[in-house]
């Protein structure tokens, strides 16, 4: 089978890697399609072991993993079309960042005219154009995760593994890489798998999910099948906060608040009526008032506390 | 009256083609090989990197080039002070001499710089980026040895033609000279083989087990320089056949026991050697098992290497 025309491409069936006593993964088996799909669960969950054995890094020890249509312990040829941005540091230090990508696309396949050509458009859509030249030694944290991430792209593959893209990032670094990831898929065309512990990250960036804990595949599913709207009205005021609360109990509302807003449980068409009364008497400016969703982490603090407890929200 | 003719403005425009999907062609493991060996020479040589790092390749090569040139000026002024004859008695250093003389020189910048392949890539974390690649642990240990065994060939060819233009310059009668001598050229190129491949595999093998370039070339200029008084006065101290064998660990004498086999006659440096009176068979043996094995034990430490 070509690897140019697969819709599902990445498939694990019933796959387990032992390691002497340890179980990484315990007959697994899920298939992922094209999209941002990420890969959740606690350090030891089995992530990274899944990433490998997809990369064709090690044997299974029973069940098959399957990347663009082949058997990814059988064929070397296929990492051709795939790409992996790791965790932790990978950067030689005293080589400019243009050098190195251009030498990737080479080890990628890619012919060297086409490698250096590669590198810069790489290097620009990452936002690094104007530094390539420099010895990556001296990049700071955000930059080198651009540059990590170029290299998983700078032979446009067909799919592409990231595993904690977003560690170590300050917020607004973590806040463009997110929106990296969202437009590696958006504008390159380029599926992925997003491996994290942090469920916001995967939440904001992600299409699909699969969690998995001790090696066991937990839930799997469309994000937004599991951040659906809720039965709670949410509404957000830029002042009179507590008039309005006041208000909408007058009238029998009600109301929880947090820092963020007030939340009103299950309203019927009515209950509409009386906030805009409310709001009309309290002078209260409405900013926004829309049905909530779910976060994933409430989700599985429902699901499993052990589990939600390991996770960063 | 003609008016003044209307000069177009030249406009240019930037445009933001975005993204491009790459539609070129892809050759697979077999260019991922030439990178990894490309990138391997260059970085021996310094080359795409910062003067320092240039230092000391060319450093060795200037020292090397430079020991062919006092051989050449000596045997040319040889040449002219007691005539060609003469000279000849004199059994000066030449084509089969020079690896034996700079055998050290080709340790030390093997030691030296052969770790540069393996240690870095392993302590950075870059090793990763290459096995995720269409490209086995095997594909690149052996990739790298052969980057680096292509630099010492090329880095013990280049002081033997020096040599061999000194000499051609040197004697009255150069067209005689070469073809008396024109065998040396084969054996001399034939000889660097095995120097270059038993270097490299020793020092890349040390550098397999460390990721510090320094602990690696440490060891082994420590083990060359220790292994050879330790085995030369041992040898001569018992003698006979068991002295011969303990002359056989000199571990800096190893491959130039096979230049001495290639040009037929012992070379000034294992002349008094107990080992050069072993058979040839042996001597050639004795080199491809402390190459194979070693070579061996590099490649097992690399086939199973993931990230």
């Amino acid at each position: 089978m070509g690897v140019d025309n697969v819709k599902v491409l990445l498939t694990a069936v019933k796959l387990t890697k032992h390691y002497k006593d340890v179980v990484a993964l315990d007959n697994v088996s899920f298939e992922i399609s094209e999209g941002i799909t990420g890969i959740l669960g606690e350090n030891g969950a089995g992530k990274s072991t899944a990433i490998k054995l997809f990369l064709g890094l090690i044997q299974p020890t029973s069940g098959l993993a399957k990347a663009l249509g082949q058997n990814a312990n059988e064929s070397v040829a296929v990492r051709a079309r795939l790409g992996y941005m790791p965790e932790h540091d990978c950067l030689p230090t005293n080589v400019a960042a243009t050098e190195f990508l251009a030498h990737m696309a080479e080890v990628s396949g890619l012919p060297p005219k086409h490698a250096r050509t590669r590198a810069a458009d790489t290097l620009r859509h990452v936002g690094l154009f104007e530094e390539r030249y420099r010895s990556m030694g001296g990049y700071s944290t955000g930059m080198k995760q651009r540059v990590k991430l170029a290299q998983a792209l700078v032979h446009d593959p067909t799919f592409v593994f990231l595993d904690e893209p977003t560690a170590g990032l300050d917020p607004g670094g973590r806040e463009e890489m997110l929106e990296l990831v969202r437009k590696t898929h958006r504008e390159f065309g380029i599926s992925i798998l997003f491996s994290s512990h942090l469920m916001a990250d995967v939440e904001r960036a992600c299409d699909r999910i699969i969690v998995l804990q001790g090696g066991r595949l937990m839930q799997s599913g469309e994000v937004t099948h599991f951040t659906k709207e809720t039965e709670t009205v949410f509404i957000e005021v830029d002042g009179n906060h507590e008039r309005l609360v006041a208000a909408l109990e007058q009238r029998g509302v009600a109301v929880a608040t947090d820092g963020h807003g007030l939340y009103i449980e299950g309203p019927d068409e009515s209950v509409y009526d009386l906030v805009r009364d409310a709001l009309v008497e309290s002078e209260a400016p409405l900013r926004r008032m829309a049905p909530r969703r779910r976060a994933l982490a409430e989700l599985f603090q429902h699901e499993g506390e052990d589990f939600a407890s390991e996770l960063v929200p | 009256m003609m008016g003044r003719p209307e000069v177009k403005k030249r406009e240019g425009t930037v445009f933001d083609i975005g993204y491009q999907n790459y539609t070129g062609p892809r050759e697979g493991r077999g260019r991922a090989r030439l990178s990894v060996i490309r990138n391997g020479v260059r970085t021996s040589l310094g080359f795409g990197r910062g003067a320092l790092a240039k230092v000391l390749p060319w450093l060795f090569i200037g020292v090397l080039v430079f020991i062919a040139i006092i051989m050449a000026l000596v045997a040319g002024a040889a040449d002219r002070l007691v005539g060609p004859e003469d000279a000849d008695q004199l059994n000066l250093p030449s084509h089969s001499d020079y690896y034996g003389i700079a055998s050290i020189i080709f340790f030390v910048f093997a030691a030296v710089g052969a770790p540069d392949l393996l240690c870095p890539d392993r302590r950075e974390g870059t090793i990763n980026l290459y096995l995720v690649r269409p490209l086995t642990g095997s594909d690149y240990v052996f990739s790298r040895w052969l980057a680096f065994f292509l630099v010492m060939v090329a880095v013990a060819w280049l002081p033997q033609f020096i040599l061999l233009m000194g000499l051609l310059m040197g004697d009255p009668r150069p067209v005689n000279y070469l073809l008396e001598n024109w065998l040396d050229i084969p054996r001399f190129l034939l000889a660097a083989i095995p120097l270059a491949a038993y270097t490299t595999t020793l020092a890349l093998l040390a550098a397999a087990f460390t990721t510090r370039r320094a602990y690696a070339a440490v060891f082994l200029v420590g083990l060359f320089v220790i292994t050879t008084p330790f085995t030369t006065g041992l040898a001569s101290e018992i003698g006979g056949t068991a002295g011969q064998w303990i002359s056989m660990f000199n571990l800096s004498n190893i491959p130039v026991h096979v230049n001495d086999v290639i040009f037929g006659e012992p070379s000034v440096i294992t002349r008094s050697a107990p080992a050069a009176e072993m058979s040839s068979w042996i001597l050639v043996g004795w080199f491809l098992l402390w190459t194979l094995g070693p070579a061996g034990v590099l490649w097992m430490r690399y086939r199973r290497l993931t990230p």
